[in-house]
């Protein structure tokens, strides 16, 4: 195939992406500099607001405590789903990606029959007689982690068990031969060689519930507002566009830096990852 | 430090399916042995259950008196070679060679004095700081081989350590896997099937069929003297041709195959005869002749190999190929007969 021909494949894929999403996210971006008080106005207007900045405090905090726990989570289920034999193992899978086939908002909602007031946590612990009053679990960071946990452990799974199967099971035994123990062996071996995977898995995670919108709104509620629901108030109920600009122009950036930041963690575990 | 290796009627199943018969090998203290057969016949299932990656139905492996059986892999102190070289592809050559003597313990100073010297042995020692990605097939498995000699294991095992090589490298590896193993003295268990390399490198070797060691000897005595049928094929005695013993007279043997061609043979030059026997023998144990005392023969196809010539030749017992002198040469149709020479044919017990 000549050169041409190769770059004419992908022009399709160029033009709607630059025509449906850098032109736009370019244009929102340049109209948070063109305010009459200033080129940084609206940032030093954002980040001088004790109520903003704690809203970004807070989705950075949920995202990253999420990513972590479902770091944890997904790696150790993928690493048994990836040792299991081939049919028992399609089951797995499928069983681990089934809650994907319902949207974000109808399993974010489920959590709300679960946790709310009297939800079936609630009305258990009653009946077992652990607590004698309802506890209120909704409306705190904590429901809307577990919510995106619960949202997010699917797409990890996927990704890690992919990348632990591809790691070759000489490469193991090799580690095994030469004297290391078990333990040895997954922090020397198999952990470096899934870094690529935990890296892509992370990223996911990260972008998706930092950038979230339907679960903080469902379960975080007024008082545990995150970026994406204070930017959607901004637009849509104050109209005040060039401050949701802002907000959308600080996640990008915000974004970008963790990603980077997270690939650079990457290459130090492992240099073979990109 | 040497030891022997001792594997004792060791069974093994996959499933339903036996794949390893009552099978026993000693590899003495500083020998080579290996185990040459088809894929399937199950010698890397041996080596997997010598190194500790699977569990014997029954049976015993011993490393000199120390029982290995029921050690798990990382306790038992072997060296392994593998095909695909199996190298850490997260760590560079140099931490390669020093993993297992990171596992062991010993302090970072020592671990790169001894995986230096080991690299300088193979002679990768300027490549130390390269990741696996970086190097050719021949030198992976320097550091493979680098990797398992450093931590000086009493046995080293390698499974068809050659075979991802070009042909060329694959010689010059084998004669330098054995001149380390020899240097070393490491008794070691080598897995191949490729009949050349084993009978190069090895002090002896096992012929393995259907989970069985169909004869483990000397390659010397291999090639001249198979033990049975299985092993007559496996190293190139084409024609294997059976025989009934008519008539005794003394050392002599009258002896009829199919086909009612009789053969006086001599048991001071063929040694001890029964009555039901095959006569195994390479092309060059069977000459063509116009006259005289063999098995008759319509000569077909001619081959000019340069020492000799060979024919396919139409028998009573089947087609036979046999190698005619150059100075009486035969066309296609021709008649002759074929006379066997003693000293390059063996007498086999009938396969059943």
């Amino acid at each position: 195939m000549n050169k041409f021909a190769k770059w004419g494949l992908t022009l399709p894929a160029t033009i709607a992406v630059t025509l449906l999403l850098v032109v736009p996210v370019l244009i929102t971006i340049a109209t948070t500099f063109g305010e009459p008080k200033g080129v940084f106005s609206t940032y030093t207007a954002f980040f001088n607001s004790g109520f903003r900045t704690n809203i970004l405090y807070r989705t950075l905090r949920i995202a990253l405590i999420t990513t972590a726990i479902s770091l944890v989570i997904g790696f150790l289920t993928a690493y048994v789903i990836a040792q299991m034999p081939g049919r028992l193992k399609s089951i797995a899978i499928i069983a681990a990606v089934f809650p994907l086939l319902t949207g974000v908002v109808v399993r974010s909602f489920a959590w709300l029959i679960i946790l709310g007031k009297n939800g079936i946590l609630n009305s258990s612990l009653l009946s077992l007689g652990i607590i004698s009053e309802p506890l209120s679990m909704l409306y705190t960071e904590g429901s809307v982690i577990v919510a995106m946990v619960y949202l997010f452990v699917p797409l990890m799974i996927l990704t890690l068990t992919g990348v632990l199967e591809g790691i070759p099971r000489d490469v193991v035994e090799a580690s095994a031969s030469l004297g290391a123990r078990p333990i040895a062996t997954f922090f020397q071996v198999i952990l470096p060689l899934a870094v690529p995977g935990l890296i892509v898995g992370a990223v996911l995670v990260f972008t998706g519930s930092f950038t979230s919108y339907a679960t903080p709104q469902l379960l975080g509620g007024e008082q545990m507002m995150m970026m994406g629901t204070l930017l959607y108030q901004r637009a849509m109920v104050t109209f005040d566009w060039v401050g949701a600009s802002t907000i959308a122009a600080i996640m990008v950036v915000i974004t970008i830096a963790v990603v980077s930041i997270m690939s650079r963690i990457a290459r130090r575990l492992n240099p073979m990852a990109v | 430090m040497t030891v022997s290796l001792t594997i004792e009627n060791l069974s093994a199943h996959y499933g339903q399916t036996q794949v390893l018969k009552d099978l026993s090998i000693s590899v003495a203290a500083g020998e080579l042995v290996s185990l040459l057969g088809s894929s399937g016949c199950g010698k890397t299932t041996t080596l997997r259950i010598v190194a500790g990656f699977l569990a014997p139905t029954s049976g015993h492996v011993k490393l000199g008196d120390r029982d290995l059986t029921t050690l798990p892999a990382h306790a038992r102190d072997i060296g392994l070679v593998f095909q695909n070289y199996a190298l850490f592809p997260h760590l560079t050559v140099m931490e390669n060679v020093a993993f297992g003597l990171k596992q062991r313990g010993i302090s970072s100073s020592d671990r790169a004095k001894r995986a230096t010297a080991m690299l300088e042995r193979v002679g990768l020692a300027p490549l130390a700081d390269r990741l696996p990605a970086a190097l050719s097939g021949g030198q992976k498995q320097r550091v493979a081989l680098a990797r398992a000699l450093v931590i000086e294991p009493p046995l080293l095992m390698f499974d068809e350590p050659l075979s991802n090589l070009d042909a060329k490298l694959r010689v010059d590896m084998r004669v330098e896997i054995r001149q380390l193993q020899k240097a070393n003295g490491t008794t070691s268990l080598y897995v191949t099937h490729d009949q050349e390399e084993a009978f190069s490198i090895s002090d002896r070797v096992a012929i393995m069929n259907a989970g069985r060691i169909m004869q483990l000897d000397t390659p010397e005595v291999l090639y001249q003297k198979p033990a049975n049928a299985f092993v007559a094929r496996f190293v190139g005695f084409e024609n294997l041709i059976p025989m009934k013993t008519v008539a005794r007279d003394g050392v002599i043997v009258t002896a009829e195959a199919a086909g009612g061609a009789r053969l006086h043979l001599s048991q001071d030059a063929f040694g001890p005869i029964k009555d039901d026997f095959v006569l195994a023998t390479r092309p060059d144990g069977l000459v063509t002749r116009g006259t005289g005392e063999g098995i008759p023969a319509t000569l077909g196809t001619r081959t000019y190999l340069g020492r000799a010539y060979q024919y396919k030749c139409e028998t009573a017992a089947g087609e036979i190929t046999a190698n005619g002198a150059l100075s009486e040469m035969f066309e296609p149709g021709a008649t002759a007969v074929l006379v066997p020479l003693p000293e390059q044919c063996c007498i086999l017990d009938p396969e059943n």
